[in-house]
């Protein structure tokens, strides 16, 4: 380490050497701190007030401009949107019918069964912020934060699908990691056959994989997989997404599975973060 | 005579944020693989031409704030910027003697250690990313120093 100490000009050294080895034990007493004991969350939490104003700086043009497209439109595009508006919302309320005759059924199934998984009335909106993290890893800053009660390993879905969980919580903000991330595992059951297995990311946006299926089992193109509930973070029923292709091997002995998520993972601004009802909060401790 | 006179804080500061924000501008994802490290850059330059207005305390609190950015484990970035901007306050005395050329070679050695140390803390804390495109930052760094050189020292150099 003699080749740090470096000299001023004026022949005195500047205290180089000690500094550098000062603030690398700093930093890896940081990195040590924040992985093995996860003490750092106030820390974390202080520091991302100082940024969450370049954030705010980052995101807020995108924003004015989405804004100013919006308030510019003209009264033909509002009444076209209006009118495709009731529609869908005629749909909706359609479908909502058969919802609540659904949730009636299914309340009474569960009485039977005596369980009372699901997810609860209490779920938060948040919206994605124009900021991008990190092009290595797939995950996105939500403007929700401690403040709104958002916890670490929070489930977040989106109107299509389940989104993510949420990965580390500032005070305004929090990160989300995508389903699709390499990082990232759902526990999945194949909703036509009720096999239960592990989608993990691939690390492509909007594409996983059932790496553990062995040849033999039944899973064919368009099959849909849903949460299963296993694992107590995602809540149970969700979709997750429909198999898009099977690879079969023979020499090998599992399945390659790709799937393509439901959630549109690369065009939701809406996201939905959402609490377990109380009696699957116990059931997930007690597993 | 040396030149390590003190540079006013303002423009180290102000360089600082601004590469900051260019850091997060979102960016089509085909781009922002090739998002070069503004703010490492900036650190470098500071490191290089005014060690006594910036230096260490700067390229560890810069490195912190993208530490708290991505979202990655804290002190990953600091430890990394620390050590390489040490490296470049050391080689400061040359690289000013350097042509443009020898200094974009030296950048990229500095960014090559960077990335690896990075590279080194996300294996060591059990997030891998072993995408090869992470390898072609310090190729765009070292290319990009002379224009980021040439408007910084723009800043101070009136």
């Amino acid at each position: 380490m003699v080749a740090f100490r470096s000299h001023e000009a004026t022949g005195r050294p500047s205290g180089l050497l000690l500094r550098s080895a000062l603030y690398t034990l700093l930093a890896l007493g940081l990195i040590v701190l924040d992985k093995r004991y996860d003490q750092l969350g106030k820390i974390r939490r202080a520091l991302s007030i100082v940024v969450y104003p370049v954030e705010l700086a980052v995101s807020s043009p995108f924003e004015g401009y989405t804004w100013l497209r919006a308030s510019v439109t003209t009264r033909d595009t509002l009444r076209a949107e209006n009118a495709e508006l009731q529609a869908k919302l005629r749909n909706a309320r359609l479908r909502l019918q058969r919802y609540a005759a659904l949730q009636a059924e299914n309340q009474q199934l569960r009485a039977l069964r005596a369980s009372t998984a699901g997810v609860g009335p209490k779920f938060l909106v948040g919206d994605i912020m124009d900021v991008d993290i990190d092009a290595f890893r797939e995950r996105v800053l939500v403007d929700k934060g401690a403040r709104d009660g958002v916890y670490v390993g929070q489930a977040v879905l989106d109107a299509h699908g389940v989104f993510g969980q949420v990965q580390s919580v500032a005070e305004r903000t929090c990160d989300v990691i995508l389903i699709s991330d390499a990082t990232s595992a759902v526990p999945v059951m194949i909703n036509r056959t009720g096999l239960r297995t592990i989608a993990v990311g691939s690390g492509d946006l909007g594409r996983l994989e059932l790496p553990y299926l062995p040849t033999t089992t039944n899973v064919v193109k368009g099959d849909l997989l849903v949460t299963s509930g296993l694992g107590g973070v995602y809540p149970e029923g969700y979709p997750v997404g429909t198999v898009l292709d099977i690879k079969i091997d023979r020499v090998r002995s599992l399945a390659k599975v790709d799937v393509r998520s439901a959630a549109r993972l690369d065009r939701s601004r809406v996201l939905l973060f959402v609490w377990p009802t109380p009696a699957a909060a116990r059931a997930a401790a007690r597993r | 005579m040396s030149r390590d006179r003190r540079i006013r804080r303002t423009p180290v500061l102000l360089s600082a944020l601004i590469a900051l924000i260019l850091a997060i501008v979102p960016l089509p994802h085909v781009i922002d693989v090739l998002r070069p490290d503004f703010l490492v850059l900036v650190v470098y330059y500071w490191s290089i031409e005014s060690p006594s207005s910036g230096g260490l305390t700067l390229a560890f609190f810069a490195g912190l704030a993208i530490d708290v950015i991505r979202g990655v484990v804290l002190g990953e970035h600091a430890l990394a910027l620390t050590l390489t901007a040490a490296w470049a306050i050391h080689l400061r005395l040359r690289v000013r003697v350097f042509s443009i050329l020898q200094q974009s070679l030296t950048i990229f050695a500095l960014l090559g250690a960077y990335q690896f140390i990075l590279f080194w803390v996300d294996g060591a804390t059990g997030y891998p990313v072993t995408v090869w495109s992470r390898w072609l930052a310090p190729i765009i760094g070292a290319l990009l120093w002379p224009i980021v050189s040439g408007i910084l020292s723009r800043l101070h150099e009136r």
